[in-house]
């Protein structure tokens, strides 16, 4: 099981590899308010981005909430420490 | 390739690379498989900023109808049954009642028709590629899903119908079996993701298509030589243990696979691939052997032919020597692993095989992969002159060297040299030659058929195909130049020449040729070094006195007729604009 801190790391690389033009430093703040780039098309490459990256099936009613890092972090550990 | 690999690969693209530009005509979203598209082509193209950018949405014919003034590379069209009529497909549609079935159909072939007339009106040069409809159908029919229904059979017919068109239009279409084995037909089609994001395509579906895309827009050079073993390779057994009489390659005996291999190479050998043979063998018994009748390889389709005891890579070095090509080129076939590896360590970069004797699945698999290697879009008239011309290319050079007076032989070779002149239009045979000839090769440059379209047509531009033929026969098309005037100066951006032509002075003919049609004081050579063309940097250090060291260099008349040899070849000029497809 991967601890809470290397997830928050991987889902760093993962936004980064969908939105390259953000800094590692700023990704964890950012949310789809924030930032224009997040429409619905990235979000859809991020749930596969994902996906790939924690071998993961997300189911895209549960992702729709799943509006910022924080957030997806929030899922993601709930998911992998119940796993 | 995961979703993530494709991402961080599109991301890799450098921006300020020559561009090659695709538009991904497709009715649905195309998010992953332009995704996927961009990362396969960017991994067989990576000299090439490539870009891939979807069409409208929802609307094949429209897109495909609006990209008639594109400056597109390629287009690339990923048909699906909904792009023919929504009510084929799940996301739109409002009935699938028996009469809205057969409106379905007639509707279909209504757009099918005006798909296939905006392909047809797509620039001239744009490689243009298409998939069939790949997913399944919604349930429309009134038969049982195992059962076809006659209008879903008369869909079928008319999706045939229009790849029948399209192939013959010069377009290449995507082989649907093909894609059968990379993606199984039950895995391709997501229906949730269809119907919430309007993307269909399963994450593995999009994946294969986009290699398959890719396969077909930059296709991998063809090979153009096989050299083959004879013993447990062409035929079952060891010649010289059993005799020639009993070697065997049939179906009574349990060998067809070889004589499927002989099938093979015989046709491989007509469509213009080179087929040599190393064996350590008894020439003797050889020679016994190509004279059964039931042998499916007739040795006028082999050559040259290396038989005595000694070590292969000699034999393998003799005939690329006599082929004139490199052995990133060929493909060596023996059953003996140590063979296999003497070889390749001698002749790094030949693609070796070991032949499965005694397994059949093997043997299939075999089969096809010689095929994928050897396979080649379209076939010329040169192909089939090919390998005569390398044989009496052969004749010519024993001739040449066995002469005392070389100017003599030359003049008496009664060679005829045919310079076809054209502008404008895509020749795609002269392109091929462009494409693959590395020895006698200006600067090595690559064209996508969009890119050669754009050289040729540039105002001014200049394209000349050359043919040769002489006493020892029929060379074929030999060479193409490309160039420019800008007023008394010739700017040579193209030249390629066949490595069979040479020791014919056709590259002096060639530059002489082009000094007096074009009525020109100096040709400015677009000359790049390159690793391979060799033959080509000593023949501009002759003619230039070895002043051509630069990358871009001028030759005037004078100095040129000051080291051109006395030519004896006899010239016809023919004006000639052949049309695109």
């Amino acid at each position: 099981m991967s601890l809470p801190d290397n997830i928050h790391t991987r889902l760093v690389e993962c936004f980064q590899t969908v939105f390259p033009d953000i800094t590692a430093e700023a990704i964890p703040s950012v949310s789809q308010a924030s930032t224009p780039a997040w429409d619905s098309l990235a979000a859809i490459t991020l749930v596969q981005v994902l996906e790939d990256e924690f071998s993961l099936v997300l189911d895209l009613d549960q992702v729709a909430d799943m509006d910022s890092f924080d957030k997806v972090l929030g899922y993601l550990r709930g998911e992998l420490q119940e796993a | 390739m995961t979703f993530t690999e494709a991402l961080k690969t599109v991301q890799k693209i450098p921006r300020d690379a020559k561009p090659f530009e695709v538009v991904l005509v497709c009715g649905f979203t195309p998010l992953h498989l332009q995704t996927y598209v961009t990362a396969h082509l960017y991994s067989a193209m990576q000299n090439r900023a490539v870009k891939v950018a979807p069409g409208v949405y929802g609307n094949m014919a429209t897109t495909l109808e609006g990209l008639a003034q594109c400056g597109a590379q390629a287009v690339a069209v990923a048909l699906e049954w909904p792009d023919l009529d929504p009510r084929l497909g799940f996301r739109e549609g409002s009935g699938w009642a028996a009469d809205q079935v057969a409106d379905a159909l007639a509707s279909a072939k209504t757009m099918l028709d005006r798909i296939l007339a905006a392909m047809l009106h797509l620039p001239k040069g744009t490689r243009v590629v298409v998939s069939l409809p790949t997913l399944p159908f919604a349930p429309l029919f009134h038969t049982p899903g195992w059962q076809g229904a006659e209008t879903e059979l008369m869909l079928h017919q008319l999706i045939s119908d229009f790849s029948v068109q399209v192939a013959r239009a010069g377009m290449a279409v995507m082989n649907p079996r093909s894609l059968n084995e990379t993606s199984a037909p039950g895995s391709r089609y997501d229906f949730k993701s269809d119907l919430r994001t309007g993307l269909p395509y399963t994450m593995a579906h999009a994946d294969m298509m986009g290699a398959a895309f890719a396969h077909l827009i930059a296709p991998p050079s063809p090979k153009k030589a096989i050299i083959t073993d004879l013993d447990n390779t062409l035929w079952h057994g060891i010649a010289g243990e059993v005799g020639p009489g009993a070697v065997e390659w049939d179906l009574a005996s349990h060998h067809r696979l070889h004589g499927l291999y002989q099938m093979l190479l015989a046709a491989l050998s007509q469509q213009g691939v080179l087929v040599g043979i190393a064996s350590k063998n008894d020439p003797k018994i050889v020679n016994e052997a190509f004279l059964r009748e039931d042998l499916l390889l007739s040795s006028s389709q082999v050559f040259p032919v290396e038989v005595h005891w000694n070590a292969k890579s000699g034999s393998v070095e003799r005939i690329l020597q006599t082929w004139n090509i490199a052995a990133d080129s060929v493909i060596f076939v023996d059953d003996s692993p140590m063979e296999l590896a003497e070889v390749a360590t001698a002749h790094p970069g030949i693609h070796c095989i070991q032949f499965p004797a005694g397994d059949d699945a093997a043997g299939f698999a075999m089969l096809r992969q010689l095929r994928d290697l050897c396979g080649k879009e379209r076939l010329s008239e040169d192909d089939a002159l090919r390998l005569n011309s390398i044989r009496e290319g052969a004749a010519f050079r024993q001739a040449a060297s066995g002469s005392e007076a070389p100017e003599t032989f030359l003049r008496d070779a009664r060679a005829a040299v045919t310079f076809e002149f054209g502008t404008g239009h895509l020749d795609a045979r002269a392109l091929e030659l462009v494409n693959k000839t590395n020895q006698f090769n200006l600067n090595g440059v690559r064209f996508s058929e969009a890119d050669w379209q754009e050289l040729v047509s540039a105002p001014g531009a200049l394209v000349a195909v050359v043919s040769y033929e002489d006493k020892f026969g029929k060379l074929g098309r030999i060479a193409v130049l490309q160039g420019q005037c800008a007023g008394r100066t010739l700017n040579l951006r193209v030249w390629v020449m066949s490595c069979r032509a040479f020791a014919r002075r056709i590259e002096h003919l060639c530059l002489r040729v082009l000094f007096d049609r074009f009525n020109v004081d100096n040709i400015c050579f677009d000359f790049i070094g390159t690793p391979r063309n060799g033959p080509l940097q000593d023949f501009l250090v002759q003619v230039t006195g070895g002043h051509a060291t630069s990358e871009k260099f001028t030759l005037p008349r004078e100095a040129f007729l000051n080291t051109c040899p006395e030519l004896h070849h006899k010239i016809l000029e023919i004006d000639t604009d052949e049309p695109a497809r």
